[in-house]
């Protein structure tokens, strides 16, 4: 591969990541950071950690959908006209062309304020190519269809989990009538379910993909394994809550809840983990998914319906948003940190829980979703349990209209970068695409 | 920009706590106003309005600072008007408070020895409606902490309960009050009688509208 196209790709990659890290990722660590579990610096250590082991173990998943499920491949190729080689250097144009304009998109979103979701920008600008490259029925409309389709699930069912399991720490902890006890007895269980969650998750998809030579792990040991360690989290947690709990049943009601708020804190970290782990399972690899189709066609010359995402571009999309948390969202999670927030440990455990298990599901059932908007929902669930003291309507609303924007947006910019570049460098690229052939 | 720090607002509880203890604090200045007037110290009384005045500013301040934190988007868990209904009742006892001082302020009159022991237990009876009104209100921070369920919930509605109770026994003791000030109406002049009654009026609002805010706090709950 030549040398200037593979630095060229791996720029694109990079600007890609550090848009998402300087936009993205702080707010998978908002339920941490705004419950004052961890300090701005700490958050973003841990959300460089998770995020990249997040794109690195499990990212590969969800980058199929995006790179052939919207668009057929096989339609560019079919079209009468073309020259030799020609339907894989438009490929790259418009994969390149996808990937550029997300970034361009989320760096203008990033730069106005606007809350936009990597996955839908990507999904959105692919589409944008399938649709001026080879018409609009190339474009798989069913996919797409069940991808929109997600993106109202998705926060639809994160509220609704989140919801459910507010209810039973409120009615079961906090509304007890000695929380301190009851937190002893009920805590251990939430502990079992976020262990199990995170643990299945990591294992199942991860590990497995990128340890191919571990056949032991079968479904039967994986969900042993999972169990195992779920047990072992709930004794320590046992332990740690009868620790800080025990005998504390006799303090005064508002105490108590302190106190309980306080076993939480370790939680609402772990949680928050799970989901800046999740997020770059999820987002990471969507949007630099499409490098690997670029990376591909260069090295064999060829349109291919199945490619492999090669490691060293999950582990730049790694690097890449690690730069972007040190180097904006830095000042994003500042901005966190210092407003007064009011979220608590236990409602940032219960929405992190629903947003990690329903984004995990819906990368397993390879549907991109977006990580902020499911953690948005989950925390709208929280606010119908009467567990927020307020929940500004205003900025929902913003939220919901940037989805709207989002996809054309990103469809419009793609469409113009791809006709730039399909008038200015297809004879370029068709040659390299013919070089690497030969070679 | 963070937008999912800013979907969550502030609490308004924190700062309603904060007034209901003000607008307390207000009422709990009649008791020594009515000592003032007992001993016919005029000064103290006037000395006394002047810090129910300043109680009240402050209260109004509070008040306006919860406002502050309900613009109509915000999404809350519990119903709008309720919580504005609590804040304008609160809002009114401190207003009857300071009424209360600036009557007593308006002309120098005397309480007579027949009624004496007959009012102070009357403001007594109100500053028990108060007072349980407080015991319950300041416990919304919790409220909100526990999502208005459960235990909790059920202490501030027994402790409701009881305000209804106390309320009921303040209206009867401020019929038989005023009654008594009327049998007196051959050895007091008129504008006496009249002044005894503007303020047996204003301490019963007081009670009144410290029904009112539980009222509002118990539909909040109920929601």
């Amino acid at each position: 591969m030549d040398i200037l196209i593979l630095a060229l790709m791996v720029l694109l990659g990079l600007y890609m990541a550090w848009n998402i890290g300087a936009n993205d990722v702080a707010n998978s660590m908002a339920d941490a950071v705004g419950s004052g579990a961890l300090s701005v610096k700490q958050a973003v250590i841990a959300a460089g950690i998770c995020e990249f082991a997040g794109a690195v173990l499990v990212g590969s998943h969800v980058t199929d959908t995006i790179r052939k499920g919207i668009v057929d491949p096989s339609a560019l190729a079919s079209m009468p006209g073309m020259l030799e080689g020609e339907p894989a250097a438009l490929m790259v144009i418009g994969m390149s062309a996808a990937l550029l304009s997300a970034a361009i998109w989320l760096n203008f979103a990033t730069w106005t304020g606007m809350p936009v979701s990597t996955t839908h920008s990507i999904v959105g600008a692919i589409a944008g190519f399938g649709i001026v490259a080879a018409g609009i029925g190339s474009v798989n409309w069913g996919k797409m269809g069940q991808i929109v389709a997600s993106w109202f699930i998705s926060p639809f069912a994160g509220g609704l989990m989140a919801f459910i399991i507010f209810k039973i720490i409120s009615r079961l902890i906090l509304g007890h009538h000695k929380p301190a006890r009851a937190a002893i007895k009920i805590t251990p269980y939430i502990v079992f379910f976020l262990a199990m969650v995170v643990t299945l998750a990591t294992i199942y998809k991860g590990l497995k993909h990128v340890l191919k030579g571990l056949d032991w792990l079968t479904d039967t040991h994986t969900l042993l394994f999972a169990f195992v360690i779920s047990v072992i989290s709930t004794i320590i947690s046992r332990l740690h809550v009868v620790k800080k709990l025990a005998g504390k049943e006799t303090l005064p009601l508002a105490q108590q809840l302190e106190l309980v708020e306080e076993v939480y804190v370790p939680l609402v970290i772990i949680s928050s983990c799970a989901v800046a782990f999740a997020h770059g399972a999820n987002d990471v690899a969507n949007s630099v998914g499409p490098l690997a189709a670029v990376a591909n066609i260069f090295k064999t010359g060829t349109v291919e319906m199945k490619v492999p995402v090669p490691l060293w571009i999950l582990v730049l999309g790694g690097c890449g948003i690690v730069l972007g948390l040190s180097t904006y969202g830095y000042r994003v999670m500042a901005t966190v940190g210092t407003k007064i927030t009011e979220i608590t440990p236990t409602r940032g455990v219960a929405a992190d829980i629903a947003a990690t298990a329903t984004v995990l599901i819906c990368t397993r059932m390879k549907l991109p979703v977006s990580t902020t908007h499911t953690l948005v929902g989950a925390i709208m669930g929280i606010g119908l349990a009467r567990g927020l003291a307020g929940i500004d309507s205003r900025i929902a609303k913003k939220i919901f209209k940037s989805w709207l924007i989002t996809v054309p947006a990103a469809a419009i910019v793609c469409i113009i970068l791809f006709l730039l570049g399909r008038a200015y460098l297809l004879d370029y690229v068709r040659e390299l695409v013919l070089a690497a052939r030969v070679g | 920009m963070n937008i999912i720090q800013e979907l969550f607002g502030k609490s308004p509880f924190g700062p309603l706590v904060e007034h209901t203890k003000k607008v307390h604090e207000c009422v709990e200045m009649i008791r020594p106003l009515m000592e003032a007037l007992v001993n016919e110290d005029y000064d103290e009384i006037r000395r006394l309005q002047d810090q129910v005045s300043k109680l009240e500013y402050e209260a109004d301040t509070i008040k306006h600072n919860v406002r502050d934190h309900l613009p109509r988007r915000y999404f809350m868990p519990v119903d709008r008007v309720d919580l504005e209904g609590f804040i304008s009742s609160q809002d009114n006892i401190a207003d009857k408070a300071e009424d209360f001082a600036v009557i007593l302020t308006l002309r120098k009159t005397k309480l007579h020895p027949a009624i004496m022991d007959k009012f102070f237990d009357f403001v007594d009876q109100i500053f028990q409606v108060t007072g349980t009104l407080l015991t319950a209100a300041v416990e919304l921070s919790n409220l909100a902490e526990a999502s208005f369920s459960g235990a909790e919930a059920k202490v501030v509605l027994s402790l409701l309960k009881g305000l209804n109770e106390e309320e009921w026994k303040a209206d009867r003791k401020a019929r038989s009050l005023s009654k008594d000030v009327y049998a007196l109406e051959k050895e007091l002049d008129p504008i006496t009688i009249i002044f005894y009654e503007k303020m047996i009026l204003t301490l019963g609002a007081i009670a009144n509208e410290a029904e009112n805010a539980g009222d509002m706090l118990r539909t909040m709950i109920l929601k």
